[in-house]
């Protein structure tokens, strides 16, 4: 089998992508789901410790399998991003100040000084954003933009009696993700009507560029057409006889089960976890035992 | 009609499977094997979803086979790299509704845009521009048009004159009439059939419409399900009416007509095509 051509965008953009298994995990509700999820990126960020970070990628890769989706979708697209990733955590080893002066120094030569301290928190970075990045694949994998939809509403539905625009809002988030896959297909076609036309768009890899150049003829005509998509979305609303939020009843009701519970006790248990680690410092005492058997 | 042996485009033994490898894999295409000579047009036929966009997307390289070949005069597209732009500047193609792809301010600016990537010189591209669009019908003025000021035959016309600009030896054209109206689709195959007149270029038309593929087709594939399920002359093809519309394919009226008559047991040829055709058969009928 050969290598994908240089024009289909959708198979880069497995993240983001629905896959309806029927797992337990997808018919879990999904305002748990988006509980669950800000609760593993906020702990993800606060807890700078390797074994709390750890303790949170085991629980992500343990939800993935429940999804029953192949491991493979969800590890692809970090495959892409490992790079960058790798850039940023050198810079957050040579550049972090705090990092710098404290800990074992491990390497210094003129500016350049590694210290154990600068180590972990680079190592920590790419960890962080690993287990974000496939918190969030298992996020997409099994909620449906509607389930999505309806989450985003009845978790904001409290702040509605302030003011605040809940059913819109989780309206413009439904229809910016829904368009998400029409204009990676309008794009596609027009990158390949122009590469019909001898545009080159696959062989100067190297030459960023060049390659930002020979995207701006595809801005216009896409921008036009998303006006295009947008004119005509209005006019199918409005010929509904669409009027908002208010008295609005709902197709999907959502409930909240025995197992949606026991999931929001299994991700309080491990961010919990997780924060207590981070202020036990368990990571020194690891450290301290790893080094004693080393010495041994 | 085959007047040279070697074809301008080889396709052998072509399979495609789209999101190969995830739960979503669909063979598109599936054993392909399709030629196109000098001289003739060819024309693809089949419902929505039989693989011919994605046939199409193969015969200038804009999709690289997964299996089998794709070959356009001496060059193999599966081993190609940098001369897959040759290939593409040899086979032009014109995506099903192309007026969505203009994207230059100016209407000649738009057609100057293969030329100017085939790195030609300012004269000649000016003067690729000029005949292209005067070949569609276009006056040289409107380049200085705004493309967005143009109507929709016109925009479509500006599209295949981009194209034409390039010189290619074979035009690939995906549903080249679909929502013009009558006027606007008689002009455009009255253009393209003068494109062709000079005999040497070769052009592959997919529609839905099969009085376009009557009227520019000297042969016919018919695509079910990714493969080809009929080959042969327009006649042949639109000869078997009972398959095309078991299919989901539709016959030009005149061929459906004498197949009804047929079936009532009229003698009627089977191989009849136009309206013309049609009207000297049931004049036989009533002379007889």
């Amino acid at each position: 089998m050969r290598e994908r051509s240089e024009f289909e965008l959708f198979s880069k953009l497995s993240i983001g992508q629905y896959i309806p298994t029927g797992s337990v995990i997808h018919r879990l509700d999904p305002r748990i789901k988006l509980i669950l999820g800000i609760l593993l990126i906020a702990t993800a960020v606060l807890a700078g410790s390797v074994v709390a970070i750890l303790i949170l990628l085991s629980s992500v890769i343990l939800g993935l399998c429940l999804t029953r989706v192949q491991l493979r979708l969800a590890f692809t697209p970090l495959k892409f991003m490992l790079f960058f990733l790798f850039i940023l955590a050198v810079i957050q080893v040579f550049t972090i100040p705090q990092y710098r002066t404290d800990g074992t120094v491990l390497l210094h030569r003129g500016v350049v000084k590694v210290t154990t301290l600068s180590l972990l928190s680079g190592t920590l970075l790419i960890f962080r954003f690993v287990v974000i990045v496939l918190g969030l694949s298992m996020f997409s994998f099994s909620t449906s933009t509607t389930e999505l939809l309806h989450g985003i509403e009845h978790l904001l539905r409290p702040l509605e009696r302030i003011g605040f625009p809940a059913h819109e809002l989780a309206l413009t988030v439904h229809i910016s993700i829904r368009f998400l896959p029409i204009l990676a297909g309008e794009a596609e076609q027009l990158m390949k009507a122009q590469a019909s036309r001898g545009a080159d768009f696959g062989y100067s890899k190297w030459n960023f560029f060049r390659k930002i150049r020979k995207m701006l003829p595809l801005l216009l005509p896409l921008f036009i057409v998303s006006l295009k998509h947008a004119q005509h979305m209005a006019r199918a609303m409005e010929s509904r006889c669409y009027t908002g939020g208010a008295g609005r009843s709902h197709f999907v009701h959502l409930h909240t089960g025995p197992s949606d519970y026991s999931a929001l006790l299994f991700g309080c248990a491990v961010s919990a976890s997780a924060l207590l680690v981070y202020y036990l410092a368990v990571d020194e005492a690891v450290g301290r035992l790893l080094l004693n058997i080393l010495r041994m | 009609m085959i007047p040279f042996k070697t074809p301008l485009i080889g396709v052998k033994r072509l399979s495609h499977t789209y999101l190969a490898g995830t739960d979503l894999s669909v063979d598109s295409l599936k054993n392909i094997d399709l030629e196109v000579f000098r001289g003739e047009t060819v024309g693809i036929i089949g419902p929505a979803g039989s693989g011919k966009s994605t046939l199409l997307q193969h015969l200038n390289g804009l999709l690289r086979p997964q299996r089998g070949d794709v070959w356009v005069k001496d060059i193999s597209i599966l081993h190609s790299g940098e001369e897959i732009r040759t290939v593409r500047t040899h086979v032009g193609l014109l995506f099903q509704n192309p007026e969505n792809q203009l994207f230059e301010q100016f209407a000649g600016d738009d057609v100057a845009f293969g030329p100017r990537n085939m790195g030609l010189s300012t004269e000649e591209v000016r003067r690729r521009v000029k005949n292209a669009m005067e070949m569609v019908g276009l006056p040289f003025s409107y380049k200085d048009r705004l493309t967005a000021h143009l109507s929709l035959g016109e925009k479509r016309r500006l599209a295949l004159a981009g194209v034409l600009a390039m010189d290619p030896e074979v035009l690939v054209l995906d549903e080249p009439t679909a929502s013009l109206d009558p006027d606007g689709r008689r002009r455009l195959l009255h253009i393209l059939s003068g494109w062709k007149s000079s005999g040497t270029k070769a052009m592959v038309i997919a529609s839905h419409n099969m009085d376009d593929i009557v009227e520019t087709s000297d042969r016919v594939y018919v695509l079910l399900r990714g493969k080809i399920a009929l080959a042969g002359t327009t006649r042949q093809v639109f000869s078997g009416v009972d398959f095309l519309l078991h299919n989901d394919l539709a016959v030009p009226v005149a061929s459906e007509l004498m197949h009804y008559l047929r079936k009532r047991g009229f003698p009627v040829s089977s191989e009849v095509l136009t309206d013309r055709e049609a009207a000297q058969e049931v004049r036989g009928l009533y002379d007889a």
